[in-house]
């Protein structure tokens, strides 16, 4: 391959040169360099052709991503093509990744290291997340991604734990390595990591394409959530050595669900698979069903994996039942004890919440100091799940009444202690009693 | 608190709702579940450990006898320091990447009692002494690379690599250890390169160790030595952390044993590619100016 050198300028297709900086990393298809083009820093994506099955097409295919745009503002898109010299090796400029935000693999493993750039000695440092609800909002931000992309009708193939990067306080993500994507049904030669890859496709009786992605992106939900590997098991480390006919096997052929309620062969294994085992005493049913239907029905029949839209609901779902009790513990509803009341209780200090129920779901949400309310709660046939529309604070005049305060821009009727109804207005609030009744415009809530 | 406020917040706090409202899909853990569950676990959804990551051993087997003593060994050691920060950087975050080291002269020494991982490994330089008792290290390689020994990780592991460097001829008998390799799988399925240094060494005789020519390189100057060890190493520990990609969409199946070779080709392929692009940027043999 013809690797760049320091300070050597780049022309750009449509006029101008980059100069490259230095070098940021490499990957299997290439190099990513730091360059500077128009007096603005990017990221200098640069192919070693030889790796390529078909360049013409796969760059045909990256100048139309360009033309096309990216679906969403949390892909790190390519830009700018290069020029192709004459040996066929060219490259594109993206934008540079923001700082605030570690790789996903590092998350999995928990840390991250630090090299000394004198010494070369690497400390680790922690990388955690910093609060359940920006890892709840993480999965969320994920998955609205990838139904972003799916609906632009391209899919992208190589889904892996390489491919993201997460805000840990936030929750925001970036999807880089966006190279790869493409039409659905259409491929360049990518099949894709394993672990990560769909059975099919390791077996390769199937091409990357929006099927495949959907197994792809359950393997990266779970590997999130559950810190482990949906299909290694007691099955998987009995075969020590991992060889490639071992992985067709226990990735394609036989791929079989730790969790497989018809098949116990593949249990995790304890010292080995100690997150997963935990998990899944802490994950409500409906998130643990999903995953089981993937993993089971979903391996053979692609057609029949969750879609996008649905683990958005779920996982929306799972990030209202977060609660956060005032004696410090926060955790899953489905980690509180239910009173006779039907109040959720925790375990620790033994205090009550009750719950707000909405018309339009067929759960309800728990309410504690500090709880928010988002468009996709309040607001009829929106699946917004980033503005904040209400939240539950504590009246500053009155310590001790609970009441709700309407941050969005609607006109909220709610029924108060008088038994009549009232306005209430953006940044106005609400007292939360045994029987009041709240309309948001469509959609209505009570008490449970 | 007054009683209208006091009214209210009780109201909020115990508002009935009966637990047979539960809809599919509610939580399902009755109260005395939970409760035995809560007892001595820990249930913070945030407190995971990492995830269980495969490992890779790399091997390095490196002749310490007197006839490396001098430059060739001062410059080996330098190298193996230059390395280690360069198999972390590509090491796969993902693979968990450990270093043996073992030398071999009058004795068959450890570096480390075990193999250590890349972040903590730290060189300990060598010194040359004796003859080559090269063929007691085969053995004892043999001997540490095994589920009970060596290759002890609990989850999943790759093959090793194994890379061999000397810069002369084994002063024992080399074929007995090398009989007790072929027994051992780890070795068949591993990655295995040489590198000769000088021109005692033997460049068939290696090729007998990693199974084919191509994997075998030999460096006749410091300069190239220093360059060898590097794309060896890099080279043997990216193939080796990675997975090929198979289908079962081809008329005969293939077996490990298969696999292995065309890993073991590959290698040998990158290796010699490697080499030749590097092209000779020292000229000074090895064995003169001493």
């Amino acid at each position: 391959m013809v690797e760049l050198g320091i300070g050597q300028y780049v022309e750009m297709e449509y006029g101008g040169a980059a100069r490259i900086i230095q070098i940021i990393g490499s990957g299997g298809q290439g190099i990513v360099y730091l360059a500077e083009f128009n007096d603005a820093r990017y990221a200098l994506k640069w192919y070693d052709v030889d790796k390529i099955s078909n360049p013409k097409a796969f760059r045909k295919n990256i100048e139309n991503n360009i033309k096309d745009g990216a679906p969403s503002n949390k892909f790190l898109w390519p830009k700018y093509l290069t020029k192709e010299l004459d040996n066929g090796c060219f490259g594109y400029l993206m934008d540079l990744r923001p700082q605030g935000y570690d790789s996903f693999v590092d998350i999995l493993n928990t840390y991250k290291l630090e090299i000394e750039q004198m010494s070369g000695r690497a400390t680790k440092q922690s990388v955690q997340f910093k609060s359940l609800f920006a890892m709840v909002t993480a999965v969320i931000n994920i998955v609205n991604t990838f139904r972003q992309l799916h609906r632009a009708g391209k899919s992208y193939q190589d889904l892996n734990d390489g491919g993201f990067f997460i805000n840990v306080e936030n929750g925001d993500i970036l999807v880089c390595d966006c190279d790869n994507i493409a039409p659905d049904g259409c491929n360049f030669g990518i099949a894709g990591k394993p672990g990560y890859m769909a059975p099919e496709v390791v077996r390769g009786i199937s091409k990357p394409n929006v099927q495949t992605d959907k197994y792809s992106l359950a393997v990266v939900l779970f590997k999130l959530l559950f810190r482990g590997d949906p299909v290694e098991g007691e099955k998987v480390v009995k075969d020590i050595c991992l060889t490639e006919t071992s992985e067709l096997k226990h990735y394609g052929q036989q791929a079989i669900f730790v969790y497989d309620p018809k098949n116990d062969s593949n249990r995790p294994v304890r010292g080995i698979h100690d997150n997963v085992i935990k998990f899944w005493k802490i994950y409500p049913d409906y998130i643990k069903d999903a995953f089981t239907f993937t993993f089971t029905t979903g391996i053979t029949e692609p057609n029949k994996r969750i879609i996008e839209n649905e683990w958005q609901k779920l996982f929306i779902r799972l990030r209202s039942e977060i609660i956060k009790c005032h004696c410090g513990r926060t955790n899953f509803a489905s980690m509180f004890l239910l009173t006779e009341e039907g109040h959720y209780k925790c375990p620790k200090c033994g205090a009550e919440y009750s719950e707000l129920q909405l018309s339009n779901r067929d759960y309800g949400i728990p309410l504690y100091i500090g709880c928010k309310f988002y468009a996709c709660d309040t607001e009829k046939a929106s699946d917004d799940f980033q503005t904040v529309t209400g939240e539950l604070i504590e009246n500053k005049l009155k310590p001790g009444v609970l009441g709700i305060k309407n941050m969005s821009d609607k006109i909220w009727k709610v029924k108060m202690p008088d038994g009549n109804f009232y306005n209430v207005a953006s940044g106005k609030g609400f007292p939360l009693w045994k029987d009041v009744e709240i309309d948001f415009g469509g959609i209505t809530a009570k008490l449970k | 608190m007054s009683d209208e406020k006091k009214e209210i917040r009780d109201d909020l706090l115990k508002n009935s709702k009966k637990v047979a409202d539960a809809k599919p899909g509610q939580q399902t853990k009755s109260t005395n579940d939970l409760e035995s569950l809560l007892d001595d676990f820990d249930d913070d959804p945030l407190n995971a450990t990492g995830v269980s990551r495969k490992s890779l051993v790399i091997f390095f087997l490196i002749d310490t006898s007197g006839s490396m003593k001098g430059t060739k060994m001062g410059e080996l050691n330098t190298v193996m320091e230059e390395l280690i920060p360069e198999i972390r950087k590509i090491g796969e975050a993902d693979t968990e990447v450990k270093i043996a080291v073992l030398t071999f002269s009058d004795q068959v020494m450890w570096m480390y009692s075990e193999p250590i991982a890349i972040e903590e490994f730290e060189w300990a330089r060598l010194s040359a002494a004796g003859v080559t008792s090269m063929g007691a290290a085969f053995e004892e390689l043999s001997v540490r690379m095994s589920r009970n020994s060596f290759l002890n990780s609990p989850s999943l592991s790759f093959a090793p690599v194994m890379f061999l460097m000397t810069d002369g001829y084994p002063s024992d008998d080399y074929q007995k250890g090398l009989e007790a390799l072929n027994k051992n799988s780890w070795y068949k399925f591993g990655l295995k390169a040489a590198l000769g240094i000088g021109k005692e060494a033997n460049d068939e005789m290696l090729a007998e160790f990693t199974g084919s020519a191509d994997t075998v390189v030999h460096a006749y100057s410091g300069g190239q030595l220093a360059q060898f060890i590097k794309i060896i190493a890099v080279t043997s520990s990216q193939i080796g952390s990675k997975s090929m990609t198979l289908s079962d969409d081809t008329t005969h199946e293939l077996s490990p044993e298969d696999v292995a070779k065309s890993k073991q080709k590959l290698l040998g392929q990158q290796i010699q590619e490697t080499v030749k692009s590097e092209g000779y940027k020292d000229t000074v043999p090895f064995d003169t100016g001493w």
